[in-house]
């Protein structure tokens, strides 16, 4: 090796300026450069046991945290490309991959832009029936989340419960839908299928064993000294700086913005119901932890004003005839039960206007229905109030073909990411992993 | 120059005398004869080499060091302890825990499969790590875990009856913490190096406390020989004496073998079990074991400090084992209520803890100091 002859060739070759983006988000020369600052730079994740599918690139100084630089992406699967190549009726099923917990919030985000496209109105038992399903995802959802913040404290107990309390959302949405998670419910003009009488009592049941039980789960997590002392101001983000950061949902209202999307512009049955808006002044990790405990009691609550609506509503009559490419006929009601007529008569004179009568069951007239819908030429948007936060949906149509053009979903996770980074600053390291949990951060939702 | 004969005679002086196994059993007897089997260890009195192995595995300081209550005790409680923990878990929690190794008896045994499944899994040794320190401090631990054995007497049953047992054998626990950080050393990895630094926290934060309330209790009963405080204990156990110092050492005890809340230096979703993230195979279950043995030691010395020690109703066929016994069930107990505490608490931070240690929890064993001194200059144990 020593006798050879090194050549020199005239040629100007510089690095390409991708090469820079592979090291991306790992600035280059970050190791270094903390070295010399007594810093110590940490790899978390993606396998690690507190990190979710994500990476996070610590810097910490001693035990507290400089700087969290996150490197999301790892569960990205291309949601908004796929859904250009599927029917709009294929896509329901598709858009709540992100949150599979969460699914009737996200397919009713970009049902209703549907609806919005083609002037749909949906019939109120259907209206009902949403609602009430979308507050189950949300209990299970908040439920699922206090399990993780609380398995990242330590707490066994505190993961435990709250995923056995889950089992009963997942069930009520097995027996309404048939899945119990990505259940694929919510069609544009209403839902697949009705609910019947034994269902509501069920889930009427599961909801008071859940408010039952969260008592215990209180005493046990909520109120447990060492749960305090380590979340109570503890990534504390200021109603200026949530703002600032674009906080979204639970996260944005624990900072003391009142802001809910169900409550600023209502759709579904949320106007018709009365709930509160859960605000705390805090900001900190325990205030985020606590709005999403409370607002589990107000969907036990909402939920039981929609059963007990929807019992008093005729069954049927769930999905708009105007989806029906509005002219087929509605198929003529069949009264099932005496009640069920009289019910009818009753709402018939009170919303004398109402002329069309929607479809009963879309059993059959699946594809008939949706296979061929298309939207009319425009690009229409949505928020949604998801369990998380809010979920934005834009649909771009071109008006003629049966998939959408451009298809924009920006979910929760991803308005919140960079107010969790920021709030993490000067925090501890062990309080890396309650920060998570107090966020909920999940990163298949963000990545989408 | 020892001879064999007088080595024979030296490990038979001093033997552990079980009756259960050095009675004979009578078989029957008419009139005048009686026909027996004759015991175990006088099977092999008359063979050479057995009869020496024999005499010097009831010899008593290898008896307390390898059986009870040492190895094999340790052993035993490991393995109750873990499935213990598992299954009062899974009680609290609406699971089953363990069940399916051993469905008739609650999975008991599931303990001792995982360490089977650990001794055929591959042990990795990365290429970062300082290897022969890595492979060596697992082993090293045994040290540590059952030299304070030969200090702390089970009733008869002792290796050295000295007058300095209680600080010689806190002392040999306090070096589980040097190793656990050389482990951390010696792994080279971020994660482990923080586990370590944890540790090495941890430990300043609850040694003083420990080492404080324990010579509060020596003071107290004016001797640090085990065997005195016990006597002395049998009218009034120490927890009544001064509770103070039993709460301060209990709670030491929590953070010196990271149980819930103070399970820092390990905490999973943080470091992923800190010290000791590289280990694989049966090296990990050795490290993992290691919490559970101090545990087992401190828990031991708070029995004998605080609860009477060995004192308990004689149970004949034991013999000079029935202290031992009392000890072990005591100690057993003291660990099922640590382990209990998973259920109920998450972890505190390093700060916190370190706060908690150098706060409350040191106010309270100064004030089990004064109490011990209290105690002992008006002699108050000694009229009892």
């Amino acid at each position: 090796m020593s006798n050879m002859k090194e050549y020199s060739l005239p040629v100007p070759v510089k690095p390409p300026a991708e090469i820079e983006s592979l090291e991306l988000p790992v600035p280059p020369g970050l190791d270094e450069t903390a070295l010399k600052e007594d810093e110590l730079v940490l790899f978390v994740g993606p396998q690690h046991g507190g990190s979710g599918h994500m990476r996070l690139i610590v810097r910490v100084h001693g035990d507290v945290i400089k700087e969290v630089i996150p490197d999301p992406g790892f569960v990205h699967r291309g949601m908004e490309k796929l859904a250009e190549n599927r029917l709009y009726i294929q896509n329901i099923p598709l858009l709540e991959r992100p949150a599979i917990m969460d699914c009737i919030n996200f397919s009713l985000g970009y049902v209703r832009a549907i609806e919005k496209a083609l002037d749909i109105e949906v019939p109120e038992r259907a209206r009902y029936i949403r609602t009430m399903m979308a507050e189950i995802c949300r209990i299970g959802t908040h439920l699922y989340d206090a399990g993780i913040l609380a398995v990242f404290l330590g707490h066994t107990t505190g993961f435990m419960w709250p995923f056995a309390l889950r089992e009963l959302t997942c069930e009520a949405l097995m027996r309404v839908s048939g899945a119990r998670i990505t259940a694929s419910y919510v069609v544009p003009g209403g839902v697949r299928r009705d609910v019947d009488r034994g269902t509501l009592n069920y889930i009427n049941e599961a909801m008071t064993y859940i408010q039952h039980k969260l008592k215990d789960f209180e005493r046990v997590f909520i109120t447990n000294p060492v749960t305090i002392a380590r979340m109570k101001d503890v990534a504390v983000l200021s109603k200026k700086e949530a703002i600032k950061y674009g906080l979204v949902g639970p996260f944005l209202r624990a900072s003391g913005v009142e802001y809910d999307v169900r409550a600023i512009e209502p759709y579904d049955a949320y106007d018709e119901l009365t709930w509160d808006v859960i605000v705390a002044d805090d900001g900190d990790s325990y205030s985020r932890f606590l709005v999403r405990a409370n607002e589990i009691l107000q969907s036990i609550s909402i939920i039981r004003q929609c059963v007990k609506a929807l019992k008093e509503m005729p069954e049927g009559n769930i999905i708009s005839a105007d989806v029906a490419e509005k002219k087929k006929p509605a198929k003529p009601a069949k009264p099932k039960e005496g009640e069920g007529e009289k019910g009818e008569n009753e709402k018939a004179e009170k919303d004398g206007k109402e002329e069309k009568k929607g479809l009963d069951s879309i059993k059959g007239a699946f594809f008939r229905i949706f296979g061929k819908l298309t939207l009319p030429r425009g690009e229409y948007t949505t928020l949604t109030e998801a369990s998380r936060g809010t979920v934005l949906y834009t649909i771009v149509s071109d008006g003629q073909s049966n998939a959408p053009y451009r298809l924009r979903i920006v979910t929760p996770g991803w308005f919140y990411l960079k107010g969790f980074m920021e709030s993490l600053k000067g925090c501890r390291l062990a309080d890396l992993q309650a920060v998570y949990g107090s966020f909920g951060y999940f990163p298949p939702e963000a990545d989408r | 120059m020892l001879s064999y004969s007088s080595l024979l005679e030296m490990f038979r002086q001093n033997s552990v005398g079980i009756p259960l196994i050095t009675r004979k059993v009578i078989l029957y007897h008419t009139a005048n004869k009686i026909a027996y089997i004759p015991p175990l260890t006088s099977l092999f009195a008359k063979i050479p080499l057995l009869n020496l192995i024999v005499a010097l595995v009831f010899w008593k300081p290898f008896f307390a060091v390898v059986f009870a209550p040492g190895l094999v005790c340790i052993l035993i409680a490991i393995l109750f302890i873990i499935w213990f923990e598992r299954k009062v878990t899974a009680r609290v929690q609406w699971r089953y825990g363990p069940l399916e190794v051993s469905r008739s008896v609650g999975g008991i045994i599931q303990p001792m499969a995982d360490g089977m499944r650990y001794f055929f899994q591959e042990v990795i040794v990365h290429r970062e790590a300082h290897r022969p320190y890595f492979l060596q401090f697992p082993l090293i631990t045994f040290l540590p875990v059952l030299l304070p054995i030969l200090v702390i007497p089970a009733g008869a049953v002792y290796a050295i009856n000295t007058p300095y047992s209680i600080p010689v054998a806190i002392a040999l626990i306090s070096l589980i913490p040097m190793i656990i950080v050389a482990i951390g050393w010696a792994s080279n990895s971020k994660f482990a190096y923080i586990g370590s630094l944890r540790e090495a926290i941890m430990y300043f934060s609850y040694e003083v406390v420990l080492i404080i309330s324990a010579m509060a209790m020596v003071i107290a009963y004016g001797s640090a020989n085990a065997l005195t405080i016990v006597k002395e204990q049998s009218v009034v156990p120490g927890i009544v004496l001064n509770p103070f110092a039993a709460l301060a050492f209990f709670v030491a005890i929590a953070m010196a073998t990271s149980r819930f809340p103070f399970e820092i230096p390990e905490a999973d979703q943080e470091v992923v079990f800190g010290p000791f993230i590289e280990y694989t195979g049966i090296i990990f279950g050795v490290v993992m074991t290691l919490a559970y043995e101090k545990l087992y030691l401190l828990c031991m010395l708070f029995s004998i400090l605080f609860l009477g020690g060995w004192s308990g109703p004689f149970i004949p066929p034991l013999g000079d084992l029935s202290p031992a016994f009392w000890l072990f069930v005591k100690t057993i107990a003291l660990m099922m209520i640590f382990v209990f505490f998973r259920t109920f608490y998450a972890r505190y931070r390093l700060d916190q803890a370190l706060k908690i240690g150098w706060s409350t929890l040191m106010a309270l064993a100064i004030v089990a100091l004064g109490v011990g001194i209290g105690l002992g200059a008006t002699n108050i144990v000694g009229w009892l």
